[in-house]
C-alpha cells in the first residue's frame, strides 16, 4: 500500500472542479473530503438508529464481515482446481456450489468462472459500475472502479492489459466479460510452470487478485 | 417466463429506448450476438430501482459478441469476443446471417 | 437512445491509474450500512435503487464524487424520497455531528 503515497490521496491543492476530466479517471476525496465523508455518514448512522431502522452495534458488526472476504478465499479455489481436475470441472460448471464445497460462501446470485488455457485469456470488467465478486476477492482495486479502467477494458482490453505489463499474444483469444448484471466472475489461472512439486497450500500462495481478474498471469516459478 | 433463447441462439439487442435504470449498456444496443448460457431467471433490476420487488422474474443470458464487429478499429484477434449478460426482454432473435461468428 | 452517464463502457479516456488506495472507514461504513438497508429483514433499499439515485442526481456530481460518496448521497436521496427522514433532519444531524468533530472555539486567554 505505497503507490498512493505520494499522489492522489493527499493532494491539498486538489479541487473536485477542474481536476476530474483534465487526466480524469480516479476521482478521490481530499482530506477535507475524507471528513466531510465521516461526517455524513455518522449523520446518517445517527439518524438511523434513532428511528430504530439499524441497531448500534450492527454497523460494526457489519463493517467486520465484509472486511472478512479477500483474495485468500479465490486463491483457495484456484488452488484446489488447480491440484484436482474433478474439482476444477465442478467449479467451471457451477462456482458457487463449488466454492461452497470449501466452506466459501458466494454471496452474489452465481459465480462463473472462467478458465484461462495456452489459448485463451479471460478479462473481467465492469463498465457501469464496479462490480465485482466481492464475497471472495473482498473489494475492487481502485483502478478496477476508475473511469479509464471501466471504459477501455472492453474496447481495447489489449492496451489496457499491455499497461498491466501482460501481453496477450494475437493467436490468444481473450474474452472480455462485463459483469453488468447478476453474475460475478472469477478468471481461473492457468497452474504455471515450475508449480508441479508444491502442495495445494504454497500453490494458493501463487494466486493473485490481478490473476483472478484477468490483468495479470501466475509467473513462472523459479 | 420460460427463456425464449438457448445456448448458441443468435441474438439481436434491442434499444428499448427506457429511461430510468437499466443494465443494458449502450455499447451493446443494436449489436448481435450468440447466447453462450442461460443464467436462470432474475427480478429485473428496471423494477427493483423502483422499489417494485413483486416481480416477475427474468431470464437472463450470457451473450458474446465478436470486439471486432462491436469496434471497427478493433485492435487484436478476430477471435476476441466480449461477454455480458443480457434480459429476455432486451432480446430478439437474430437471423443465423445477421452474426458471423 | 437513452445512455446514462455512467454508461462510458467504450468511451476514449486516459491510461488505467494503476494505484492501491486504503479502503477507509467512512468507506467502509457506507457499504455497511448499504448492506443492512438491503438485507433480509430490512428490505429497505436494493442495489439497483442505489444505482438509480447516483445515475440520476447530475452529471456533475457523479463525475466530481468519488465512487464512496456517490453511493453516499445517493443513499441518502433514496431514503429522503422514501420519507425516511427529511432533507432537514440530515443537515440537523450532520449539524449535530460537526460540532463534535470540529475542535471548540479556542478559549480567550
Amino acid at each position: 500500500m505505497s503507490a498512493h503515497d505520494d499522489h492522489h490521496l493527499h493532494d491539498h491543492d486538489h479541487h473536485h472542479d477542474h481536476e476530474h476530466d483534465a487526466h480524469e479517471p480516479l476521482v478521490v476525496e481530499d482530506e477535507a473530503g475524507n471528513i466531510e465523508g465521516q461526517i455524513l455518514v455518522d449523520a446518517l448512522q445517527s439518524l438511523l438508529v434513532e428511528r430504530g431502522l439499524i441497531f448500534p452495534g450492527e454497523v460494526r458488526r457489519e463493517i467486520e464481515r465484509i472486511e472478512s472476504p479477500g483474495v485468500h478465499l479465490g486463491a483457495k479455489l484456484v488452488a484446489r482446481a488447480w491440484v484436482d481436475e474433478a474439482y476444477r470441472a465442478r467449479l467451471l460448471a457451477d462456482g458457487k456450489s463449488a466454492a461452497a464445497e470449501l466452506g466459501v460462501g458466494v454471496g452474489e446470485a452465481q459465480l462463473i468462472v472462467v478458465a484461462n488455457d495456452a489459448g485463451t485469456h479471460n478479462l473481467v470488467c465492469c463498465t457501469l459500475c464496479s462490480c465485482y465478486p466481492r464475497s471472495i476477492l473482498g473489494q475492487p482495486p481502485a483502478w478496477y472502479i476508475s473511469k479509464a479502467y471501466r471504459a477501455r477494458a472492453v474496447r481495447e482490453p489489449r492496451a489496457v492489459l499491455a499497461e498491466f505489463g501482460l501481453r496477450v499474444p494475437d493467436d490468444v483469444r481473450l474474452l472480455v466479460h462485463d459483469s453488468n448484471a447478476d453474475m460475478r466472475y472469477l478468471v481461473l489461472p492457468e497452474r504455471p510452470a515450475g508449480s508441479e512439486g508444491m502442495s495445494e497450500a504454497e500453490l494458493a500462495e501463487l494466486v493473485t487478485r490481478d490473476c483472478m481478474i484477468g490483468v495479470a498471469v501466475a509467473p513462472a516459478v523459479a | 417466463m420460460t427463456p425464449r433463447f438457448d445456448a448458441g441462439d443468435r441474438v439481436l439487442v434491442l434499444d428499448l429506448g427506457k429511461p430510468g435504470h437499466i443494465r443494458t449498456p449502450f455499447y451493446i444496443r443494436g449489436r448481435a450476438g450468440v447466447v453462450l448460457h442461460r443464467c436462470g431467471a432474475f427480478l429485473n433490476p428496471e423494477d427493483l430501482s423502483i422499489g417494485n420487488v413483486g416481480g416477475p422474474v427474468v431470464p437472463l443470458y450470457r451473450v458474446g459478441f465478436p470486439m471486432v464487429e462491436l469496434w471497427p478499429d478493433y485492435r487484436g484477434s478476430a477471435a476476441d469476443m466480449l461477454c455480458i449478460e443480457i434480459y429476455d426482454h432486451w432480446l430478439a432473435p437474430a437471423a443465423p446471417s445477421a452474426v458471423a461468428m | 437512445m437513452t445512455r446514462g452517464y455512467h454508461d462510458i463502457g467504450g468511451d476514449p479516456a486516459g491510461a488505467v491509474p494503476i494505484v492501491e488506495l486504503p479502503w477507509l472507514h467512512w468507506e467502509k461504513q457506507v457499504e455497511a450500512i448499504r448492506n443492512l438497508l438491503g438485507d433480509g429483514t430490512r428490505r429497505m433499499m436494493s442495489l439497483d435503487e442505489l444505482r438509480r439515485g447516483f445515475e440520476s442526481f447530475g452529471e456533475d456530481k457523479y463525475k466530481a464524487l468519488s465512487f464512496y460518496r456517490r453511493r453516499l448521497e445517493a443513499m441518502i436521496d433514496i431514503l429522503v424520497e422514501k420519507e425516511v427522514f427529511t432533507r432537514e433532519e440530515l443537515e440537523a444531524a450532520v449539524a449535530e455531528t460537526r460540532a463534535r468533530w470540529e475542535p471548540p472555539a479556542a478559549c480567550p486567554t
